[in-house]
């Protein structure tokens, strides 16, 4: 399981249409333990700038995390 | 730099930018290059080759194949016409290849054009067009947005230099200052420090106010060997400098997202080339498709030290009564962000100055400015120094 530590994040509420379903949701950039950086989409609880996250699942290509204590 | 040729700007022209139901792509194209003909007092014949600066054009419009299609209008059939891509840094990159087809003396006189139609579309549509400038199988894919790679960028930039949501808002209100008294802008208004703060939130810390306009619009300017310039009816400007440089697309490959490094490598070799430093230039068109991105441009290039960038806009560093005036033509936030277009847009905003044409927005110190164009979240940036005797 990928953990790392929140780089950047925002809540996005204007959407294409395929994510349209989703907004309000959260996009972050996570700098993964071992070196590199990974965007992602956050799951659960809202996480700030340093928060700890781990991988929860990945759908379609597309990592999700959550924050970890 | 080596011995290239002295390249100056002759002519000038650009559509108002807005929403215009009864203006496609080519006529919009063909308004602008008519009014830099017309500038010049050059006849389409006078033009050797043709260089256009267009985004997602097919994707907006289901046209492709745009550069005949647009030269052919303009009564230039037979000379070379090709269509540049470089997400919003398209007119830019086309502008670099046209400066330099003329330095290098393949050519004597050249148009570049920008131009792009967006309201035709509705914004969902839209937002996914220009997601296209992203890194579509990774960060794309994960919901990233436009407006939402440059929240994280001023997520970022705000923790690391403490710069404040009032620094980012302070932006918006001055471009829109400067817009209010632009005839061609799309949004002539003002706005309050309050609004910006509290408009409809688009991509935290983002709101409506942080980010330009969907428009539709062209510009075009027309390039000649120096020592021809005087055949032409337009006072000449002098192209001093100009350089393009690139980076990664996606923004998670970046070590550090608070910092463009392909802006700072084009402004170190435009600076180079024009043999001058920041602190001479006298006013710049920043890039500002969002008001973050046009508080990193000025730390980039020099004009304020980095991480200073929001405070100095704060402030009043960068209004027109300021010590270094940033969009005097009240920026993409108020002009409009026709993408393809922005480009040679914002040369023909410098060029406006630098012949003292501006109006009501016109500066006091007018003989030296640049332009900075960027593309997708800054994997393309074009600098150009312009100036005059």
């Amino acid at each position: 399981m990928r953990r790392g530590t929140v780089y950047t994040e925002t809540v996005v509420y204007l959407a294409p249409e395929r994510f349209a379903a989703d907004v309000p949701y959260q996009v972050a950039i996570v700098a993964l333990d071992g070196g590199d950086k990974l965007t992602v989409r956050i799951e659960g609880e809202r996480v700030s700038i340093d928060d700890r996250v781990a991988e929860a699942e990945s759908r379609d290509g597309v990592a999700y995390f959550r924050k970890t204590t | 730099m080596r011995d290239f040729r002295q390249v100056a700007i002759v002519g000038a022209g650009k559509t108002a930018f807005g929403a215009f139901d009864g203006k496609d792509l080519r006529t919009l194209a063909v308004e602008a290059g008519r009014k830099a003909l017309a500038n010049a007092n050059a006849a389409p014949e006078a033009i050797e080759s043709f260089y256009l600066g267009n985004f997602a054009g097919p994707e907006f419009t289901g046209q492709n194949h745009l550069a005949p299609y647009i030269s052919t209008a303009l009564g230039m059939a037979g000379i070379p016409s090709t269509r540049y891509e470089a997400a919003c840094a398209s007119s830019g990159a086309a502008f670099f290849q046209a400066f330099f087809a003329v330095a290098s003396g393949v050519y004597d006189v050249v148009m570049v054009a920008g131009v792009e139609k967006m309201t035709c579309q509705p914004t969902p549509r839209v937002t996914e067009i220009l997601a296209g400038a992203g890194d579509c199988a990774t960060e794309v894919n994960a919901g990233s947005t436009f407006p939402s790679l440059f929240a994280m960028i001023a997520r970022r930039h705000m923790h690391d230099f403490g710069t404040k949501r009032e620094h980012l808002a302070a932006v918006a209100v001055k471009n829109h200052s400067n817009g209010a008294l632009n005839p061609d802008a799309q949004m002539r208004k003002t706005i309050t420090l309050e609004q910006a703060m509290n408009g409809r939130p688009i991509a935290e810390p983002l709101t409506l106010y942080d980010c330009s306009l969907i428009s539709d619009g062209a510009a075009a300017v027309v390039l000649c060997a120096a020592d021809r310039a005087r055949e032409f009816g337009a006072k000449p400007v002098k192209v001093l400098g100009v350089a393009q440089a690139s980076d990664f697309v996606a923004l998670d490959r970046k070590p550090d997202i608070t910092t463009f490094p392909a802006l700072r490598a084009a402004a170190r070799k435009a600076y180079a080339m024009a043999g001058v430093g920041p602190k001479d230039i006298q006013f710049a068109e920043l890039h500002d498709c969002f008001t973050i991105a046009e508080i990193v441009a000025m730390e980039d290039l020099g004009f304020i030290e980095r991480g200073r960038g929001g405070f100095f806009s704060f402030e009043g560093g960068t209004r027109r009564d300021g010590p270094m005036p940033i969009n005097a033509s009240g920026g993409l936030k108020s002009k409009g962000h026709p993408v393809g277009a922005t480009g040679a847009a914002q040369i023909c905003d410098v060029v406006q100055q630098l012949r003292a044409e501006a109006g009501d927005r016109q500066l006091a110190r007018h003989s030296l400015g640049l332009a900075q164009n960027l593309g997708g979240s800054g994997a393309t940036c074009v600098v150009t120094i312009l100036g005059v005797d």
